[in-house]
């Protein structure tokens, strides 16, 4: 195929958009009409995290966030603007503002580099305080960057790097901030922030190698136990990556949720890692109730008596906890054993028995150190 | 027919329109007819084929216009079914070249016909035999088709909705009947409502012409998989006949309680049944295979206070893999809790004890 100079610049020019395939002899119009269709797709220019006119607004309006002011002027009647701190909000695309600038618009390059320092500096740090707040200038930031990477078309490498740093700290963050105030964290708006990353990551995913794709499967499966969508969407994977261990893990865990094996799915789930029990935690309190549902009808009987130690131990619960659980289902505990009777079960839980007591617990300084690496990846 | 002129051809649909001649103007429209051959019509680019259908769809436009008509019906259906085996090609062009989202075509296509179903439905000026609501389930038909392709099967609903409210229902064509509950018995197996499912794909089995052999062997593959799980096993002769050889082991291992055997099956047939859809649904026979198992065991120890051990040997036998006592108690519970065995199990003395009369009720008549 002969280069010219020119169509060695033009190929050069679409770095960052995606696959191209070269054919040869293609029709002059089609040419034009792509080239046409190419210029019409912003490229942004800002080469810092924070485009330099929203930075002078938000300072001289006072509305910018603690985590971008230079440190010690934040008690200031007007604090200064850290300029390697403060980063572009996320802004509703609004009728007559233009979103499309490209001096406010940030390159695949510095979005990478965005997200790096929302990780590093802000999520990961132990400083930041509390985690809630965190969490809402993680999210808010994270969401403008991808709002940059769609109006600039972003696809490819740099693209999926984003998309896999912002599901793991969604994912992160559906379990450590599990339980807390509605004002503080909505599991329903993190939620459907989450599947929008996952789907399209997994949308990227389909064209060329990817490095992680192996684990985003897994843990997209893992999130979505008992949708048979996303079972579908596993099994239809190429043979390479869905003999993967992790991906053959999560169809485990999601086959036993599928026959209603309780016991089976809570042994599998303690061989999960980390991030992956981020993803399923959700699913858990849930399995847990109905091995007390499935035990109440098989093991119904007035005579018969179930040790609670091995409950516990099915439930992968301390007693204490296992004891808490039986009373909101309504099953009848008394000392060391466990009378089940289909009965006395309640499908509708009195009390409220959080998710949150179930988890982990680490201390605030333990959490905030392992972040960093839970939401890069390397464990 | 290519040695009809152009002109010829276009007086010949000029003249089907006058006598409002739907059928004969659907045959010329088609791009399955003849006239597509013609060497004057063969253009390089693909923006000037579609003018075929733009022009089409233009006439489709004026439908509305009909007040009190439905002679051009014939027409709408080769413009649609021409319109979405169009946007299918489309797609694999697209595909193979690397471009654009998937579904986009389809989806698309979809719209078009949406808005030809809405012309329809909202016929009802007209009386029976003028009205345009003979054009629905064609229409829903195409939707159909097309919804499964791309995956949107939620999108089905209002369209199953319009035709359970219609006092047409029962009035359609055998055919697009036949199409009809087909595409409704699969929503309704995705849905886990096997027992209506059952019914839409009997009817339609039954129903299909016996000439459509391909047709009754698609019907065949998803009425196959709800039968099974509603306990009655096709016949090898079944599925010698319809060339569906892949689920002999699949039945064998199910009526026989053979977990080993579904296994192997179902890994053997995998490309198959996933291509198929219905991979999920057969995993969901393990629980009937599980209950056939327990009751060969029950049959053997000719008692009803059965030992748990016993489970955990045969399911050793049938290589189930790392499954202990704790797991066949809770495989137990769940087939207790279903209604697929009457008893309760007793942890302390490490028994199942089931009832006298009856402890394995028939599966047809559980859940």
């Amino acid at each position: 195929m002969n280069e010219t100079a020119m169509s060695v610049g033009w190929h050069q020019s679409r770095r960052g958009r995606g696959h191209r395939h070269k054919e040869q002899g293609r029709a002059n119009r089609e040419q034009v009409v792509e080239q046409k269709a190419e210029d019409s797709v912003p490229h942004g220019t800002c080469m810092t995290m924070c485009p330099a006119y929203e930075l002078r607004q938000r300072e001289a309006q006072n509305r910018l966030h603690r985590f971008e002011m230079v440190a010690g002027t934040e008690r200031d009647r007007l604090p200064s603007a850290d300029v390697s701190r403060a980063v572009k909000e996320y802004s509703r695309p609004a009728a007559g503002k233009d979103s499309t600038r490209a001096s406010d618009l940030r390159p695949p390059s510095v979005l990478l580099k965005t997200v790096c320092h929302l990780v590093d500096e802000i999520a990961a740090s132990s400083t930041s305080q509390p985690w809630t707040e965190v969490y809402s200038f993680v999210f808010d930031r994270l969401r403008s960057v991808r709002q940059d990477m769609i109006i600039q078309r972003v696809s490819g490498p740099d693209c999926v790097a984003v998309l896999e740093k912002s599901v793991r700290f969604l994912l992160y963050a559906s379990y450590r901030l599990c339980g807390q105030q509605l004002q503080y964290f909505d599991p329903r708006i993190n939620d459907t922030h989450l599947q929008e990353c996952l789907s399209w990551l997994l949308e990227s995913y389909r064209d060329g190698k990817h490095q992680h794709q192996e684990e985003f499967q897994a843990l997209s499966l893992l999130y979505n136990l008992g949708s048979s969508q996303a079972n579908t969407h596993v099994l239809e994977l190429p043979e390479r990556i869905r003999s993967s261990p992790a991906v053959q893990l999560a169809l485990a865990v999601s086959r036993a949720h599928m026959e209603r094996n309780p016991v089976r799915l809570l042994r599998l789930a303690q061989r999960l890692d980390f991030i992956q029990v981020c993803a399923v935690h959700r699913h858990l309190l849930p399995c847990r109730t109905d091995l007390l549902l499935l035990y109440s009808h098989g093991h119904s009987s007035r005579n018969c008596r179930y040790p609670l130690q091995r409950l516990a131990r099915l439930l992968f619960l301390k007693d204490a906890l296992a004891v808490q659980l039986c009373q909101v289902c309504g099953v009848n505990v008394t000392e060391e054993w466990v009378n089940f009777s289909k009965s006395s079960f309640t499908d509708t839980p009195s009390g409220d028995l959080q998710c949150r007591r179930m988890h982990e617990p680490l201390d605030d300084e333990r959490w905030n150190c392992s972040a960093g690496s839970v939401i890069h990846g390397c464990v | 027919m290519a040695h009809i002129t152009l002109n010829q051809y276009l007086q010949q649909v000029l003249e089907a329109i006058d006598s409002r001649d739907g059928a004969f103007c659907a045959e010329m429209l088609s791009f399955k007819h003849p006239h597509v051959a013609n060497p004057r019509l063969q253009l390089s680019s693909p923006e000037e084929k579609s003018m075929h259908l733009h022009c089409i769809f233009t006439m489709c436009s004026s439908f509305q216009a009909h007040k009190e008509e439905n002679w051009a019906l014939p027409i709408m259906f080769a413009a649609t079914l021409d319109l979405r085996i169009f946007a299918n090609n489309a797609e694999q062009q697209l595909q193979s070249k690397g471009k654009g989202k998937v579904g986009d075509m389809l989806e698309k296509a979809a719209e078009q016909l949406m808005s030809c179903f809405r012309v329809c439905a909202s016929d009802n000026r007209a009386g029976i035999d003028d009205s345009k609501k003979w054009g629905m389930l064609f229409l829903i038909n195409q939707l159909f088709k097309i919804y499964f392709k791309i995956n949107k099967l939620h999108l089905c609903k209002p369209l199953i909705r319009a035709i359970d409210s219609s006092n047409l229902k029962d009035d359609y064509s055998t055919a697009q009947r036949v199409t009809y509950k087909y595409y409704v018995g699969r929503k309704a197996m995705f849905d886990s409502d096997f027992k209506q499912a059952e019914e839409y794909l009997a009817f339609s089995f039954t129903h299909c012409h016996r000439s459509c052999q391909r047709n009754k062997r698609l019907i065949l593959i998803y009425l196959l998989p709800v039968k099974m799980l509603l306990g009655h096993m096709p016949t090898h002769q079944l599925l010698k006949k319809y060339d569906l050889m892949q689920f002999a082991d699949v039945t064998k291992a199910v009526s026989e309680g053979n977990l080993l055997l579904l296994n192997e099956a179902l890994v053997k047939h995998e490309t198959f049944f996933i291509r198929c859809g219905i991979f999920l649904i057969l995993e969901k026979l393990k629980i009937i295979t599980y209950r056939n198992l327990f009751k060969k065991v029950y049959h053997l120890l000719k008692t009803h206070q059965l030992p748990l051990d016993a489970f955990l040997v045969a399911l050793k036998m049938m290589k189930v893999e790392d499954v202990d006592i704790d797991e066949v108690q809770c495989i137990l519970a769940n087939l207790i809790y279903m209604g697929h065995i009457k008893g309760y199990i007793s942890h302390q003395h490490q028994k199942l004890v089931v009832s006298k009369q009856n402890p394995f009720p028939p599966l047809s008549s559980v859940s």
